[in-house]
């Protein structure tokens, strides 16, 4: 049943690009950023009637992306789940009984404010983030590189902040670590 | 003096460094901020983890413009377009 207020013969001339790179950057897939996009559309069509015109058009329809890719995530094969005890499993960073830094953390003599102009020690990161498991890759990249709210994030992926802090420190451990190793060590 | 100062703050490096990295993605608790403000600056080893994580943060920026010109320009296939516009001339 149609609806005046929507025009959808027009809607991939008008959103279809938009919502895919917006799809794009939360999934990394451009297979799974289509298939979102195709099933917002999909479902919009078949819910025309509860559009009210309270909102635009876009803002309705990436309401619907956005469920579409809250449903992406929590699909079982693509669900975060968070283990509390493996941070300390993992033993990235080492503590003495008093809960003392054991090693210290090598000194990488950089400034933050300059290492924007340094293009190899982002290259050298682009590959340490390809080594963080796929869990953790997904977060970081959405928080730290695509700048994406923690308030996005959590409802994207149906987890609590604290849970997002977690995933984020350990992502930045291992990511240090292997910076260390692939660049600090070999300078 | 060191371990003794840390007993008196009753926050140690492990205690810290988590919430190092939280500072990052929220505004912590004043008490929380108050701690780990007088441990960052007694603590070199802390001082230095903060330090890298600052780094991380910045260099990740300098990967997301990149990744952002690159998004900027990528669009749906045509083919994915047209089936999906069949589709709604079709339904609709």
């Amino acid at each position: 049943m149609s609806n005046e207020l929507l025009e959808p013969q027009k809607w991939v001339e008008r959103y279809a690009d938009m919502m895919y790179r917006y799809s794009l950057v939360r999934v990394r897939d451009s297979e799974a950023a289509e298939e979102l996009v195709q099933s917002a559309f999909f479902a919009a069509l078949k819910s025309q009637n509860s559009f009210a015109g309270k909102s635009t058009e876009k803002t309705w329809l990436f309401g619907i992306l956005k469920h579409k890719i809250m449903d992406f995530f929590r699909s079982s094969k693509n669900t975060i789940s968070i283990d509390p005890t493996s941070d300390k499993k993992s033993g990235l960073i080492k503590f003495d009984s008093s809960g003392h830094m054991i090693q210290k953390p090598g000194d990488w003599k950089l400034d933050p404010e300059k290492t924007t102009e340094n293009n190899e020690l982002a290259q050298v990161l682009a590959q340490c983030l390809k080594g963080l498991p796929e869990k953790y890759h997904r977060i970081f990249v959405l928080k730290e590189i695509d700048g994406i709210s923690s308030e996005e994030i959590c409802n994207e992926f149906d987890i609590k902040p604290t849970n997002l802090w977690v995933i984020l420190h350990r992502a930045r451990n291992q990511l240090k670590q292997c910076l260390e190793s692939k660049w600090f060590q070999t300078k | 003096m060191f371990s003794g100062m840390m007993k008196i703050l009753k926050m140690s490096c492990e205690d810290v460094y988590p919430l190092i990295s939280e500072s990052q993605d929220h505004t912590l608790p004043f008490s929380s901020r108050m701690r780990l403000k007088i441990h960052i600056t007694i603590c070199g080893l802390c001082q230095i983890y903060k330090n890298q994580l600052a780094v991380i943060c910045r260099v990740a920026k300098v990967i997301g413009k990149e990744d952002a010109k690159i998004l900027a320009e990528s669009n749906m296939k045509p083919e994915a377009k047209e089936k999906i516009q069949q589709w709604i001339e079709k339904k609709r």
